[in-house]
């Protein structure tokens, strides 16, 4: 960090000393010195930098609620500016990725087999997926990239992580029409029920999971930076095991993986989603429970863990 | 809280006790990857292609009490620690030991906080208004004020990374004034931006020096010291050297200055240890506020429960 090599006004006692060591010499002449006492109290001084407990930082954190808002909507566009359709890739990308998995897993693997209206299965979950994806591979990411601003500013760290989240809601929202759109021109004919006013319950669980995740591993990644390197596969995994491109009818065979698939929180995610939108069914009870326990669950810890460290993202 | 006598420190604003950073850091030096390494760990090092870490102590025993209405010039040779011990005052940064304590949040205002490069400058202006807690309002208020003060022109509209250094530093630091602290950190700012810059800006901290309590000034001119503060600490190698006097501390830092640079290690290695034969050492105490008891813990027996007293009278 601070290279010491300036010259040193005192004799150097062997060539493998660092300048650390040198500046301790000074050490012998410190303890013959005249000593004062001042005394000051905490009635008035406060501690700098000191974690709040977590009421105060919550309230902080509303306090900064304009800057979180200002800096989402200003980085959302940041990514596509230098493009030539600019925020249009919004909407075609997510457009785009849907197509290479309906080519591949539609047309040439055939996993279609049994799921109906397969291509608004697949939207829903390849859509939604790449939500949660951006929140938690970008929110771990965040206080690396956010440095400067932790380095400048004092503000309650937490806010680059839900940043993130905030940032990637807004990408949603073209996103989300992209994907109704498409789901409404398919040639099979869904029923629009009262159901699919459930859609937003479940947008929401799935924010609440999102950010709780982005919160703990925001801070993993300052304690060991090479957690990032991994979220890619990780992410990549729990894909695979989310059944975005495939019926989880074809593990029937084996009840332990449906049980394991099951518990998993995207796939409750999408399951509800497509039920409410494309089946014109109500989730049922158990989705709902697993579903909010997971992302209250998921959104309390990551939030205390988080705020644990808040004292230590200074030097990340 | 009674407290029927005036407080006789009712004017300290920061309190800094003992603070100490470290850092741990790779190093390149060959001497370093030689030392005290066993097969198995320099074997580990070539794998995984990282360098042998070393502990520098950027800041070691640093204690001082500034006060209301003291302006505070922070000096020493680069990588002395001034800058350190500015984050760590501003609470942008936490200490390995020891501990900061201050009336309100310090605000430091440096030439090194970079803000977002994708965003025009006008975009910047907003969100670091918004980051140092001013509300939407107070923030739309600032922009064409601080507009006015970087004086870029047409060149707030364009993206920060199409700056150059002086107009980004120029703009931070136009930022950076908007809030009004009371406890203003300032790091290097006068030195940037050309003449007609640099003589607004200190017209701005003219004005900011005046609102604010305490004011801390890092600067490599002794000079801007000795006219613009009061009070004045020299570090060296993270060490406090001297604290005293804005015109005795910075003469001396001069003169040995000026003996390093003239290659006469024996008179500034003299100049340095009469500084710091001459130094008093200061302990900073602070005395927790006794929150008043409400209740008595029945696990607790009664002989225990004396009233916790604040340490050391």
């Amino acid at each position: 960090m601070h290279a010491m090599s300036a010259p040193v006004p005192t004799p150097q006692p062997t060539s493998s000393a660092t300048s650390a060591d040198v500046a301790d010499l000074y050490k012998e002449i410190f303890t013959g010195q005249q000593k004062a006492l001042e005394v000051v109290s905490t009635d008035r001084l406060t501690q700098v930098g000191a974690r709040p407990p977590i009421s105060t930082y919550l309230s902080q954190l509303w306090g900064r609620r304009h800057f979180l808002w200002a800096e989402a909507r200003a980085k959302v566009t940041s990514g596509t500016r230098q493009t030539l359709l600019g925020q249009a890739w919004l909407v075609i990308n997510p457009v785009l990725n849907g197509l290479a998995y309906y080519l591949i897993f539609g047309l040439i693997l055939n996993t279609s087999r049994g799921i109906e209206n397969f291509l608004g299965y697949l939207v829903i979950g390849v859509f939604l997926f790449q939500f949660t994806t951006q929140c938690v591979t970008n929110g771990a990411k965040s206080i690396q990239s956010g440095r400067n601003l932790i380095r400048a500013f004092t503000f309650p760290r937490a806010s680059l992580p839900i940043s993130v989240v905030l940032r990637s809601i807004l990408n949603l929202i073209p996103t989300l029409a992209a994907m109704l759109l498409i789901i409404g021109l398919l040639p099979e004919d869904e029923d629009w029920t009262a159901a699919a006013l459930l859609f937003p319950v479940v947008l929401t669980l799935q924010v609440m999971l999102a950010t709780g995740l982005a919160l703990l591993f925001a801070r993993m990644t300052t304690v060991i930076p090479d957690i990032a390197q991994l979220l890619g596969v990780g992410m990549r995994i729990w894909l695979y095991a989310s059944a975005v491109f495939f019926s989880i009818d074809r593990f029937e065979e084996y009840p332990w993986i449906v049980g394991i698939m099951e518990a998993n929180p995207m796939y409750m995610v999408l399951d509800a989603a497509r039920d409410c939108l494309l089946y014109a069914t109500v989730p049922d009870a158990g989705t709902w429970i697993g579903l909010g326990a997971w992302a209250v669950g998921s959104l309390a810890i990551g939030f205390l863990f988080f705020w644990q460290g808040e004292e230590s993202y200074g030097q990340a | 809280m009674a407290r029927p006598e005036i407080d006789p420190f009712a004017h300290a604003t920061v309190a800094v006790q003992d603070v100490h950073v470290r850092y741990r850091v790779p190093s390149t030096d060959a001497a370093e990857r030689r030392r005290g390494a066993n097969f198995v760990k320099r074997v580990g090092r070539t794998v995984f292609g990282n360098d042998p870490k070393v502990l520098v102590r950027a800041l070691s025993g640093i204690s001082f009490v500034a006060k209301s209405g003291e302006q505070i010039g922070l000096v020493g040779q680069n990588g002395s620690g001034k800058s350190t011990l500015l984050r760590i005052i501003a609470g942008l940064e936490n200490p390995a030991k020891g501990r900061v304590l201050a009336e309100s949040t310090p605000v430091l205002i440096g030439v090194n906080a970079a803000l977002v490069p994708e965003l025009s400058g006008e975009q910047n202006i907003r969100l670091g208004c918004l980051a140092m807690g001013l509300t939407p309002e107070q923030a739309e208020e600032a922009v064409p004020d601080v507009t006015q003060l970087a004086g870029l022109g047409k060149s707030i509209y364009l993206p920060m990374k199409t700056y150059s250094s002086g107009m980004g530093a120029r703009l931070r630091f136009a930022i950076a004034t908007a809030a009004n602290p009371h406890i203003l950190l300032i790091d290097e700012a006068l030195a940037t931006g050309d003449a007609a810059f640099r003589e607004r800006s200190e017209a701005r901290m003219q004005r900011l020096r005046q609102g604010a309590g305490t004011v801390f000034l890092v600067s490599h001119a002794a000079q801007t010291i000795e006219e613009t503060c009061t009070r004045a600490i020299w570090l060296n190698h993270g060490r406090l050297v001297l604290d005293g006097p804005a015109q005795d501390v910075a003469l001396r830092y001069r003169k040995w200055a000026w003996a390093v640079a003239k290659e006469k290690p024996e008179e500034a290695k003299q100049i340095i240890e009469t500084a710091f034969s001459e130094r008093e050492q200061t302990y900073v105490q602070v005395e927790e506020s006794v929150q008043p008891r409400l209740y008595t813990p029945r696990h607790v027996r009664s002989s225990k429960t004396a009233p916790p007293r604040a340490q050391g009278k």
